[in-house]
């Protein structure tokens, strides 16, 4: 029905298979729609949200999304800036996903914020000492890249490439793309960082509070350094994933491999940094304000030590060995779990960096507060991921987003 | 960005005595009613309810009959933040510059019509100083008619806190430049809401720069440790954060003064100083 | 022109690009932004010139000076009058909610008669012609004395005209409510001699012993007790206070005695009996006090040594001698009595034993000390004719009426029920000065136990029995029972849910009238309010709604009511202070010792033997239940305010729920954690609560907050003249509110704000007779807390 537009050699499953697929996560997807129509049309009383959870479960999915989208902007740098020219196979699904995540992120927080329409005050009214006002910017430009590294894929889509115009601009734009992945991964630097910057500069916040570098605290570094550790994860879990589902090889192991490698050494140094940051702030930076480290992990029933564990060493310590010894890195199993862990761990760093912030009392006297999501909120943030699915699906079946099907199909 | 304000900037602040304070909650509605706060119909979650001066109670956690309480009222801080150079912990942060540092009162705004409702400066208040609009304003039938027309009613959707009665300075300043007295407020011409209704005189409001004031007199604040009370039985809530809070509290009480910051075992008494960056002036 | 693929992208394209660059997009952007800011549904309020009009806020007994800011003639702010000698520019939160009280939904916005379950709009020459025939009817069946009216205090020209009016049409059923200021003027009247009030010079006392009282949770004059109270550390003076629970007033006392709930007497006596023991006492007193004096001395050092009151109060021995030396040490100390707010009666002897400390130290009428006040200045009445029915009518005892009975201090045990045996219609037990007392509870348990109700028609201004009374729930029967009510009020609330017309009257800001200040200021301090605003609804004075009733009602009673309208009444009663208080606004008196000194007659306690107990036994109620205030909640005749409730802490009221106080122990003991549902049961009744768990209250004692558990509303439709619903008019929509497990329906005229929240601790605690005085004494009852 649709196969003039798959592309050439490509099996796909049949039109009314994918349209029943793709209705059923539209019908999430919908779901999401009407929560979130609720939020602009009667406001923020639609979660819950208040006074002491301010930023809540949208900020942790918007920081978490970038996160694992890091992928995008850290392959395109590996690929473009240093050359590692087998990358090439993966950086569509790369770039797609990176698209999604930032598209997603844009969305959420144009939910999230109390007046929508007055949404670009941020940029005509800019305050250039807040973090959140760099994230603006950052996420909007580097969003534009995305968009724009993504339309040549677009056009490489077997119909649209046969019109002479759009096969030479996607010819041409690919061309100057390592132009626009190296100001991506810039960019992408900078909001990933600023995004860490947003918990770390609140010195009225001893839990998040990071000393750091000229304006910006040591999580800005840390930030950006882990999403470009853990973003690779979850581009090879996607990956995995259509590979599971499609139950066909998609990309080689060796470039697989690569990316899981360089994720693994990434991870080893990322971790050893978090770690030093943790030494620090827990003995010098949090005493300094009268906190003791087990203040912040005490007294309440969700936010215990486990945490601080599960996050640096089980999505930490692990994945890195894993990731870094050949042998494990090699072994499917071992591989999936390292991704799997790697992936969870850098979205529940996040969720510290945003929820747990907003938990932990400061002043003496104040209690600790917990929060659970309404489910307008926990619709909304299943928008962006069903909306996820049904791009990426799209963009599997009509894009050649994996260059080496062709070649492994054949040689199946 | 120090504006010339005839060579003498204001830095407008509070005392509260917490050994007079009552927990009458007098202030709290001195100011609802002076800033055309509204209110619903379930005001129960202390957490979603607006009120830009807020009585706080402590106890000292002790068991009958040796327990002790002490109420504490709390404005919005007008943090001068680190080093007093006017980068508040809300201020600092916010993308929109719709809250803003008075550098000639001290005084942190808020502008209503600015605010996008991002919520990032909530966050980044230890205090709590900060109320989002999470409804619509809604006064029963006919009751609007009492709004002040000093304060703009907030819509939904944008944060708003204690003003240190904004509109007052106002007025008194147009009075002093009507009256050819430039920027010479008295000490009487401006004070908030609060102060003034506060039946038991708990409250002092004034300018901590001028030494015939009563604020400065009670705190005597140092200049060279960022506003620092001198009166070792003044203190600012959370002092080690650095955050430079233009309020102080007075107590007789030593576990009043202590549950004003954090102390780790055995700091008390013999806790490291803020090391504060040169002070403002 | 042939459209292929091509150019109509670059159409497209350009159309696109064209449109971003023209001024549509920002134009459409920036109107967007300035729509949120002028949001339609977000009022704007009006500009104008700015003035200033001042009055006084009845709100409470307090009477503090206030001052209207007003913006274009239209209030907008309420706040506390520099200069005024009541609060000299403080006010409480209630005083400035003022205007909320001025716009509350609850309010009455026009006269109503009930039809019904409904309620209809009538005019005022409607309303006022019903209840003048009513009465007519009543006198011509010589049922005159039948008439009731029952109303805050019988201080000022209004409640005079009350009670004016039941006296011409022959009636001496005219009741006040029980607070603190009766008992004291009983007491006073008993051990000095004299008509007079009770003065507390707190501001000047180095050295105030306080049994209870909620200094400064409204008791007295609230503000100013918060002035006294702030300066006490300049004035080095010390403040005790005695209470079971860590109130706002024992936290900023000095010294917190927490004797056992009940025990205050006997503290009291203890102390007495310290002073008299070490000599520190005044024997001037003393002498003239004669063999009386020789009699107390006994009692308290046989009965109430130091060694024995500790045991039952469970305060050191030393603590208790050394308040006692303290006190008679002080150069202007000062003991007081009245519990909370002091807006209910105290047991006359509880009272007699705290003064008599004062009476030991001497420091009766001098600076710092205890005053006997001048009551409020005579108002000047014409003369009254009564008719024949009046003045048979009149002969008849009032139906609460009760005698009060010094000699036969009957002791401990002596309880509501057990007075309720007591031969109806007539007056109970002997005398005391020959006082007879009109005791609004005892009306309402005639009424109740009376197969006709012996009150036809009950007036009801300034007052909510059915919601302040204890026992409300039975105060609701009796008026239920009454075949005709009439309610002044000027909200929707648990009185006039229940009335057959509605007279609705100004609320304070709204109407004129005189004002004397009440107990706890030294100072008697007399004012004139005016109408600082225009009325909002079609309500009246009720001094007018009076004059008018008794002009339908010709004869006599007219007669009686000469005065075109109730401003001209005012100024002609007040005679010669009308001058300086309409000028003024206020007349302070001075303090000045009474010429002759007082003597102290201390055979008031020949036969004491105790003060009456709190109803239940401790078998299947272990816990005792005390009803508590808090000065952010009114507990009187007003509702508390939007405001106020706003204030209120989430460890008092929950959403709709009440949470009871009680310590750790007792929690342990029921099995209960902080926020827990339990259920409290009383011999009067049972609700459900939740838990709040403070060290701050002694084990056993379980703390109710007064004034919550309001339902406010009209159950039922108000039909307006034009047929058109109330509710439809306010846009009030009919909900169902529960209360305390009862469901009551509530449509227009509702107040949401504290309607239906919380539980009314009045439904809890049954009223209490002290035998020596005849009022309601309670101040707490028996209960047991089970898990739910
Ligand atoms: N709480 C609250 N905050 C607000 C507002 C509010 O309504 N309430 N409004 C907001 C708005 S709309 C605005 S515009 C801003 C205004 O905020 P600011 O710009 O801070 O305005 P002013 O407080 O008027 O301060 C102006 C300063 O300039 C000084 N000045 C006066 N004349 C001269 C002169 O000739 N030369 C120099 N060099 N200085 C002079 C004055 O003494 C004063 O110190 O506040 C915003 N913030
Ligand atoms: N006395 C005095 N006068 C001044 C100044 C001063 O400092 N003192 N400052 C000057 C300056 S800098 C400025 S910017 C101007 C500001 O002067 P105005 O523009 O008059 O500002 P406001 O008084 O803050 O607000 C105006 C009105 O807008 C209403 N309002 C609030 N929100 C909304 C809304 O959403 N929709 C609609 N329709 N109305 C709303 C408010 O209730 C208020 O009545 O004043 C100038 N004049
Ligand atoms: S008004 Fe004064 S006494 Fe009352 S709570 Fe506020 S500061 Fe305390
Ligand atoms: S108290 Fe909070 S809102 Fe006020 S200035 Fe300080 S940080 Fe900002
Ligand atoms: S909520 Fe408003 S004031 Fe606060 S940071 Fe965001 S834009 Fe600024
Ligand atoms: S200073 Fe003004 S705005 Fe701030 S709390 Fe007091 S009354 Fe409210
Ligand atoms: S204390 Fe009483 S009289 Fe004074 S303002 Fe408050 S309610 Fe009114
Ligand atoms: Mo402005």
């Amino acid at each position: 029905m649709d196969s003039a537009l798959i592309p050439e050699g490509a099996k796909r499953c049949p039109f009314p298979v994918f349209a029943t697929g793709i209705a059923v996560v539209g019908a999430v997807l919908l779901w999401g729609v009407y929560a979130m129509g609720l939020c602009w049309l009667k406001g923020l009383n639609q979660t819950n949200m208040n006074d002491y959870y301010g930023f809540a479960i949208w900020i942790w999915a918007d920081l978490a999304v970038i996160a694992i989208g890091g992928g995008a902007f850290f392959t395109g740098l590996l690929k473009y800036v240093f050359g590692i020219d087998e990358l090439k196979n993966i950086i569509n699904l790369a770039v797609v996903i990176g698209f999604i995540c930032y598209s997603s992120a844009l969305l959420i927080l144009a939910i999230d914020i109390g007046q929508p329409l007055r949404g670009w005050f941020i940029f005509w009214h800019a305050n250039v000492h807040s973090m959140l006002t760099e994230v603006a910017f950052c996420l909007s430009l580097y969003f534009a890249v995305l968009t724009i590294e993504f339309i040549p894929l677009i056009l490489e889509n077997r119909q649209i490439d046969k019109v002479p115009f759009f096969h030479n601009l996607s010819h041409n734009m690919h061309g100057i793309m390592a132009v626009f992945a190296a100001t991506g991964a810039f960019l992408s630097c900078f909001h990933q960082g600023s995004l860490g910057g947003v918990a770390g500069v609140l010195y009225g916040r001893p839990f998040a509070y990071r000393e750091g570098l000229l304006v910006w605290p040591w999580t800005f570094f840390l930030f950006t350094w882990s999403a470009a550790a853990y973003g690779p994860c979850f581009t090879l879990l996607v990956a995995k994933m259509f590979e599971g589902i499609t139950r066909k090889k998609l990309v080689k192991d060796n470039v697989i491999h690569l990316l899981a490698k360089i994720s693994g050494w990434m991870i080893t140094t990322y971790i050893i940094a978090k770690i030093i940051d943790t030494i620090y702030w827990a003995g010098v930076t949090a005493p300094d304000m009268g906190f003791s480290f087990m203040d912040f992990y005490s007294n309440n029933s969700f936010y215990g030590i486990w945490i601080l564990f599960t996050e640096i060493v089980l999505c930490g310590i692990v994945p890195a060995v894993i990731l870094t010894i050949k042998k494990y890195r090699e072994n499917k199993k071992l591989l999936l779990v390292a991704i799997c862990l790697g992936v969870f761990g850098v979205c529940l760093n996040r969720w510290v960096m945003v929820l747990q912030v907003m938990a932990v009392p400061v002043m003496s006297f104040d209690t600790w507060a917990l929060y659970l999501p309404s489910w307008q909120e926990i619709a909304t943030t299943i928008l962006p991921v069903a909306y996820g699915i049904i791009l990426i699906s799209l963009a599997y079946r009509y894009l050649p987003i994996f260059p080496q099907e062709q070649e492994l199909y054949g040689t199946k | 960005m120090t504006q010339d304000n005839h060579g003498k900037a204001h830095k407008f602040g509070m005392v509260i005595d917490l050994d007079k304070c009552t927990g009458c909650g007098s202030c709290m509605v001195a100011c609802m009613s002076e800033n055309n706060v509204p209110f619903k119909e379930d005001e129960t979650n202390k957490k979603d309810s607006l009120t830009w001066m807020t009585v706080f109670k402590l106890t000292n956690e002790k068991k009958f009959p040796e327990t002790d309480i002490c109420y504490m009222p709390r404005p919005c801080m007008h943090c001068g933040g680190k080093g007093d150079h006017g980068h508040s912990p809300c201020v600092s942060v916010c993308p929109a510059t719709a809250t803003d540092y008075g550098y000639d009162t001290g005084i942190v705004s808020q502008i209503y019509t600015r605010c996008f409702g991002c919520r990032y400066c909530m966050g980044a208040c230890p205090y709590h100083a900060r109320y989002f609009n999470w409804w619509d304003p809604k006064w029963p039938d006919g009751m609007e008619e009492y709004l002040s027309p000093d304060v703009s009613p907030r819509m939904r959707g944008v944060v708003e806190k204690c003003s240190f009665c904004y509109h007052r300075y106002q007025e008194a300043r147009d009075r002093a430049y009507y009256e050819e007295r430039r920027d010479n407020i008295e000490e009487g011409e401006y004070q908030t809401a609060c102060t003034q209704a506060c039946p038991a005189g708990a409250i002092t409001f004034g300018d901590l720069h001028n030494p015939e004031h009563q604020v400065y007199k009670l705190v005597k604040p140092d200049p060279h440790q960022c506003g620092k009370p001198r009166n070792p039985k003044a203190f600012r809530l959370l002092e080690r954060l650095q955050t430079n809070p233009k309020v102080y509290y007075i107590s007789e009480r030593e576990w009043v003064r202590k549950a004003g910051d954090n102390y780790r075992k055995g700091e008390w008494g013999q806790e490291k100083q803020p090391v504060h960056d040169k002070g403002h002036k | 022109m042939k459209i292929d693929r091509r150019s109509f992208l670059g159409l497209g394209l350009g159309a696109a690009a064209g449109v971003a660059a023209s001024p549509v997009t920002w134009k459409l952007t920036d109107d967007s932004s300035i729509w949120t800011q002028n949001w339609p549904w977000t009022p704007v309020p009006r500009d104008g010139e700015v003035s200033f009009d001042d009055t006084v806020c009845t709100l409470c007994s307090g009477n503090c000076g206030i001052s209207i800011r007003k913006i274009d003639g239209r209030a907008v702010k309420i706040e506390g009058k520099k200069g005024y000698p009541v609060n000299d520019g403080g006010i409480c939160l209630h005083g400035i909610s003022g205007l909320q009280y001025l716009y509350d939904p609850s309010r009455v916005r026009f006269p109503m008669v009930k039809s019904g379950d409904n309620w209809k709009q009538a005019s005022w020459e409607e309303a006022i012609a019903l209840v003048a025939t009513k009465i007519k009817e009543l006198r011509k069946n010589g049922m005159a004395d039948s008439l009731a009216c029952v109303t805050g205090s019988d201080q000022g020209s209004i409640a005079g005209l009350y009670k004016r009016l039941l006296m011409a049409v022959g009636s001496q059923n005219f009741y006040t409510t029980d607070t603190m200021d009766k008992s004291w003027e009983m007491l006073i009247a008993k051990m000095h001699g004299v008509s007079a009030a009770a003065g507390f010079d707190i501001a000047n006392s180095d050295y105030v012993l306080s049994f209870g009282t909620g200094f400064i949770e409204g008791w007295g004059s609230p503000v100013n007790n918060f002035l006294a109270n702030s300066s006490r550390k300049e004035r080095q003076a010390k403040f005790v206070q005695v209470e079971y629970r860590l109130s706002n007033t024992a936290a900023a006392a000095d010294v917190w005695l927490p004797a056992k709930p009940g025990t205050e007497t006997d503290l009291a006596l203890g102390i007495c009996s310290a002073m008299i023991t070490a000599n520190l006492y005044n024997s001037e007193f003393a002498q003239k006090a004669g063999k009386d004096f020789d009699a107390f001395a006994k009692l308290v050092n046989e009965k109430y040594a130091p060694e024995l009151v500790s045991r039952t109060t469970g305060i050191d021995v030393s603590k208790i001698k050394n308040i006692a030396v303290e006190f008679a040490k002080a150069k202007a100390p000062l003991a007081i009595a009245g519990r909370g707010k002091g807006d209910s009666a105290g047991s006359l002897m509880e009272f007699a034993a705290v003064h008599a400390i004062n009476c030991l130290a001497g420091n009766i009428n001098k600076v710092g000390g205890f005053w006997t006040l001048e009551k409020q200045p005579a108002l000047t009445w014409p003369s009254l004719e009564m008719d024949d029915a009046a003045t048979k009518g009149y002969a008849k005892p009032p139906v609460g009426a009760m005698v009060a009975n010094v000699s036969g201090s009957s002791g401990a045990g002596t309880s509501g029920a057990g007075i309720s045996g007591a031969g109806i219609f007539s007056a109970v037990v002997s005398s005391v000065s020959g006082q007879t007392t009109n005791s609004v509870s005892r009306l309402f348990e005639v009424v109740n136990i009376s197969e006709k109700s012996p009150v036809e028609l009950l007036m009801v201004y300034n007052a909510n029995p059915c919601f302040t009374l204890h026992n409300a729930k039975a105060v609701k029967d009796a008026v239920n029972k009454i075949p005709f009510v009439v309610s002044f009020s000027s909200y929707m609330d648990e009185t006039s849910q229940l009335a057959d017309v509605i007279l609705p009257s100004h609320m304070f800001l709204e109407m004129s009238q005189d004002i004397y200040s009440g107990a706890g200021i030294a100072q008697k301090v007399t004012a004139i309010s005016k109408s600082v605003v225009t009325p909002v609804f079609d309500t009246k004075n009720p001094g007018d709604a009076i004059i008018e009733i008794a002009k339908a009602m010709e004869g006599s009673i007219a007669s009686s009511f000469p005065w075109k309208n109730y401003d001209a009444c005012l100024e002609s009663v007040t005679g010669k202070l009308w001058a300086s208080l309409s000028e003024e606004g206020y007349v302070a008196s001075e303090l000045t010792p009474p010429a002759t000194s007082v003597a102290a007659d201390f055979s008031v306690f020949a036969n004491f033997s105790g003060i009456p107990a709190i109803e239940g036994e401790e078998k299947s109620y272990p816990l005792t239940l005390v009803s508590v205030d808090t000065i952010r909640l009114a507990s009187g005749v007003f509702a508390s305010s939007p405001f106020a409730v706003k204030t209120v802490e989430d460890t008092v009221l929950l959403k709709n729920d009440t949470l009871i106080e009680i310590n750790p122990e007792t929690a342990d003991k029921v099995g209960v954690c902080h926020g827990d549902y339990a259920v409290i049961s009383t011999p009067v009744g049972e609700a459900k609560v939740r838990v709040n768990v403070f060290d701050g209250i002694m084990p056993g004692v379980v703390a109710m907050p007064e004034g919550l558990g309001h339902s406010l509303g009209a159950a039922g439709e108000v039909v307006t003249k034009d047929g058109a619903g109330m509710a439809r008019i306010v846009g009030a929509t009919s909900i169902i509110t529960t209360t305390g497990g009862v469901s009551s329906k509530t449509g227009a005229l509702e107040n949401r704000y504290i309607g239906g929240k919380g539980i009314n601790v009045n439904d809890l605690i049954g009223p209490v007779t002290d035998p020596v005085s005849g009022l309601d004494v309670a101040w707490g009852i028996r209960a047991r807390i089970s898990r739910v």
